[in-house]
């Protein structure tokens, strides 16, 4: 299982160089980074992650970026919109992680959505930089989001990710602390160890529905 | 006041926390104010009355925080939301939990020697740095010039020594 947080922007977004970030996220306890826009290397102990951020997109749009990363290694997530937009990015192969849904409207992540979520192993992704820096109804407002996006997770089990959206490397936050932060949703220990491993759980190839003995 | 016989005393905890980035000045009441206030917004007043958080001392880079014995998950995750002291950006970080503040003592790790008034210019993406803070790999700078002070955070790898 590697311990991934799932997005993170250095340099020029963030005041933090992606070995900066790698370094102290292997200091607090992470084995990998999701960072958009950069090559997939290797950082002391810490693998970094191409990311495909796709956001503000229609679907014509969506679909044309994603057959355009067809690189293998890189996790694709796009920013959730309305209901019909979302159940469409959940349906489309070769996306990874939905983001964002905290911000979306309030049924834009209804059962139906997280149903074909479940089936086509794409990931819901827990934005921590709003439970981190946002104060009052903000705040609260994503609370009451993901605890009713963990109240679907129960139901249909489809795949979590956790991100900081660390622009600096006072923004990354070490894993107890995550865990600590994520009991405010309404997630145990094993929905945040899972939910860590989502990024690998996500991108790892299918199993086969049939295996020849 | 008669001053409480231990037995009827409440029982504290106390969190040792480093504040990160390494050097920053901590003023000890800001950072009580910080910390109330991260506490009272997540929680809400009535369990900050539980937890009866206080900044008991800021010793270099660390800094001790009490609160009431059995509430220290709670102050942890509300010390994770702090992120600014004033117009300064930090981030707490959490070491160890005690019952006592000497054993925590022995948990501060010294500072490291601060970087040399004359120290190499440092280039990054085409524009000039100062060293501010150096750990190893790891290398905290400012913009050359009076205009810009915010901190990068680099590597050694990263810059380009003239």
């Amino acid at each position: 299982m590697k311990i991934t947080d799932a997005a993170v922007c250095p340099y020029p977004n963030g005041d933090s160089s992606v070995r900066r970030l790698a370094l102290e996220a292997e200091a607090l306890g992470f084995d990998s980074l999701v960072v958009p826009d950069t090559p997939s290397a290797t950082i002391g102990g810490v693998e970094v992650r191409r990311g495909l951020f796709i956001q503000n997109a229609g679907m014509k749009d969506v679909i044309a970026q994603v057959k355009r990363a067809r690189d293998p290694g890189t996790v694709v997530s796009v920013r959730a919109g309305d209901a019909g937009f979302n159940r469409g990015v959940v349906g489309f192969r070769g996306v990874h992680i939905l983001r964002g849904v905290h911000a979306a409207e309030k049924n834009a992540f209804d059962h139906v959505t997280a149903k074909m979520a479940a089936d086509n192993r794409v990931a819901v992704d827990i934005d921590l930089s709003c439970l981190i820096s946002a104060r009052g109804i903000v705040r609260q407002k994503a609370i009451q989001r993901y605890r009713d996006v963990m109240l679907l997770e129960q139901r249909f089990e489809f795949p979590l990710t956790l991100s900081t959206y660390a622009r600096s490397v006072l923004d990354l936050r070490a894993v107890r602390e995550i865990s600590g932060l994520c009991t405010l949703v309404g997630m145990d220990l094993s929905d945040v160890e899972k939910a860590l491993a989502g990024v690998g759980a996500v991108t790892a190839p299918a199993e086969p529905a049939v295996k020849v003995v | 006041m008669a001053v409480r016989p231990p037995t009827l005393r409440d029982k504290r905890r106390y969190l040792l926390v480093r504040v990160d980035p390494p050097g920053t000045t901590i003023d000890q009441k800001e950072l009580y104010y910080a910390v109330s206030d991260a506490v009272s917004s997540l929680w809400g007043d009535a369990v900050a009355g539980i937890i009866v958080q206080a900044v008991v001392c800021a010793e270099g880079d660390y800094v001790v925080i009490r609160c009431r014995r059995g509430t220290e998950r709670e102050l942890a995750i509300a010390l994770s939301t702090v992120t600014r002291i004033r117009d300064t950006k930090i981030a707490l970080r959490i070491i160890s939990a005690s019952g006592t503040i000497e054993s925590l003592r022995d948990r501060m790790k010294p500072l490291p020697p601060p970087v040399a008034g004359e120290s190499p210019g440092l280039r990054f993406d085409g524009k000039e740095f100062i060293p501010v803070h150096c750990d190893g790999q790891k290398v905290d700078v400012i913009e050359k010039g009076f205009k810009n002070t915010s901190r990068l955070f680099l590597t050694t790898e990263d810059m380009e020594t003239e």
